[in-house]
């Protein structure tokens, strides 16, 4: 893949990438995927060369629901980044997939980053985010062929643990 | 374990530069002045000191140039890609040096324009720079600066545990106040639980801008050798008693993947140092907990066990952590207030702090004559101060600990 500008940042995908090319180019097609282990079976969040749990390098990209559950959060008041200077503050969400809830124990999960948008991709409202919100997967485009991962709120009550922060008077 | 070198290892030198946030000058001019104060600390001549190891993030100056400035023939050094948590793994990597015969004493150093070139915030050319690998997961939706990189774990725990800000103001609050009696400090000035709410917020729910450090221009140093070699140098010994790290928990740097995400490397670290050290928590008399960011603090406490899990809130705001109190945390200021070291100066404050020689506001505090009045621009030494513990941190996933103390076991 070639390089990509993003908010300013250019993001470079080598070919020999073998974690992350695999992940945008699904994204591209619209598609959010996940390794997963062609011996054990098992998914995995992180898409590393080798599996956490049976040591196998054999995998394939395995499309997923894209549907999720706010695991934890951070919003961000300040940021260094001067592309983002304009949309603080914003969420930047770690999104729990339906997949593979709890397993293989029950601590674990597929846990992805990304920002929580709105229908047009604009930074969702501060009031808005949570831990136990549902979301479902947006692709964002940005370039040609280069579509971005993001959340958007789906209407669906809150799952499991839920918990907001006190969101200051502006 | 095989080979428990407790009490038989010892840091007989500490030295660092001035803190400050404008050096003027090259971190090899910044890492030669704090080796040199520390070698005159501990009484050693340039050809005394036969071993360099320093840590880095591609911000500092090899061994192999200053050893030049020095005079200094090393007959083993390393330059070790790393950061918080690296000086009590690189005090323990000396003390594998000097057993293994590679050599009988190691400079350890860490030197950091950390203000005025390299920022561990992220801000300037690091913001703007191409990205690719693992930051492609994390950087186009703005997550950059070391706050962000801890912030789910921090968000996470202040939900399930029920942590205010109030809490984690508390622990500036004390760090301040040691700071007001360390004329080195960066921030000497005192502040409150109010001040830090009404500093404006960085990254919500978990730090605003007076829980973060200070990012720092600075070289720190400490020099490892055999109990035996300190016999005759210039100070009282402070004994080695264990060390660990860099330890780590599950996932590493996809820590968040496993869990539960709110446990952080100390869980793991925690049997193996009071074990290794010989030492209970009720033997410890002072902490160098490391406060990149209030909440690094509170969830080490935690790990550590120091209080049960969740009850870090309480412990930081009992009392506990302040001069006067049961075991007071980062008696300097800490990275909060004194400097941000990526820290050494916490193992250098305890090793001053167990010889009784703190360099605070009282007239005889040199030769150990403290008022032990801990207010404002007074005493900073803790009273009959025996055992230390030093608690590195260099993301929820990687830290250190390091257990020193006056007295053989």
């Amino acid at each position: 893949m070639p390089n990509y500008t993003y908010r300013g940042i250019t993001l470079s995908i080598p070919e020999n990438d073998s974690e992350y090319k695999g992940y945008f180019e699904a994204a591209g097609e619209g598609r959010l995927v996940v390794k997963k282990c062609s011996d054990c079976g098992l998914l995995r969040g992180e898409p590393g060369p080798g599996c956490p749990w049976c040591t196998s390098l054999n995998w394939e990209w395995q499309q997923v629901s894209g549907r999720g559950t706010i695991y934890s959060y951070q919003v961000v008041a300040h940021t260094v980044i001067p592309a983002f200077r304009d949309s603080t503050p914003f969420a930047i969400v770690l999104v729990e997939l339906d997949e593979q809830r709890g397993q293989p124990t029950e601590f674990d999960g597929l846990r992805i980053t990304g920002n929580l948008v709105d229908a047009d991709f604009n930074m969702e409202k501060e009031a808005s985010v949570g831990i136990g919100k549902r979301v479902e997967v947006a692709f964002q485009p940005v370039e040609d062929g280069f579509m971005l991962p993001q959340w958007k709120l789906i209407d669906e009550p809150d799952q499991g643990f839920t918990w907001s922060h006190e969101v200051p008077e502006a | 374990m095989a080979g428990n070198p407790r009490d038989k290892y010892c840091i007989v030198g500490v030295g660092e530069t001035e803190y400050s946030r404008a050096s003027g000058r090259t971190t090899r001019a910044l890492g030669a002045e704090a080796i040199r104060n520390a070698m005159n600390d501990a009484g050693l001549t340039p050809d005394e000191v036969d071993g360099m190891l320093s840590y880095h993030g591609g911000d500092s100056t090899p061994s192999t140039s200053i050893q030049y400035d020095l005079g200094i023939r090393p007959n083993f050094y390393m330059d070790c890609s790393g950061g918080g948590s690296s000086t009590e793994a690189l005090v323990g990597l000396a003390i594998g040096a000097i057993e293994a015969g590679m050599c009988d004493v190691v400079a350890v150093f860490r030197s950091m324009n950390g203000y005025s070139n390299v920022r561990i915030g992220g801000t300037g050319a690091r913001a703007s720079a191409p990205i690719g690998g693992l930051d492609l997961m994390k950087r186009p939706y703005g997550l950059i600066s070391a706050v962000q990189q801890f912030a789910y774990t921090f968000t996470r725990h202040m939900a399930e545990y029920g942590v205010k800000s109030e809490d984690l103001a508390a622990i500036k609050a004390a760090h301040s106040n040691h700071a007001s009696n360390n004329p080195k400090a960066l921030m000497k000035h005192r502040v409150t639980v109010d001040d830090v709410m009404n500093s404006r917020w960085i990254i919500r729910p978990v730090a605003h801008l007076l829980d973060c450090c200070l990012e720092t221009d600075n070289a720190t140093c400490v020099i490892v050798t055999s109990a035996e070699r300190a016999k005759d140098l210039k100070h009282k010994p402070v004994y080695i008693k264990g060390v660990q790290g860099r330890g780590t928990k599950p996932g590493g740097d996809f820590h968040y993947q496993h869990g539960p995400i709110s446990r952080v490397a100390g869980h793991y670290i925690a049997p193996r140092i009071f074990d290794l050290a010989g030492v209970k928590h009720e033997d410890v008399d002072l902490t160098g907990c490391y406060d990149a960011f209030t909440y690094t603090v509170l969830l080490q406490f935690e790990d550590y066990g120091w209080c049960e899990k969740g009850e870090g809130k309480d412990y930081v705001t009992s009392g506990a952590i302040n001069l006067g109190g049961r075991r007071p945390n980062n008696v300097s200021g800490g990275h909060l207030c004194e400097g941000y070291t990526h820290g050494m100066n916490m193992v250098i404050e305890n090793v001053r702090q167990l010889r009784g020689t703190v360099d605070d506001y009282c007239p005889g505090a040199t030769e150990g004559d403290h008022t032990f009045d801990y207010s404002e621009g007074g005493c900073r030494q803790v009273q009959d101060a025996k055992i230390s513990m030093n608690m590195g941190w260099g993301t929820p996933a990687v830290g250190s600990s390091l257990i020193m103390g006056n007295v053989l076991s």
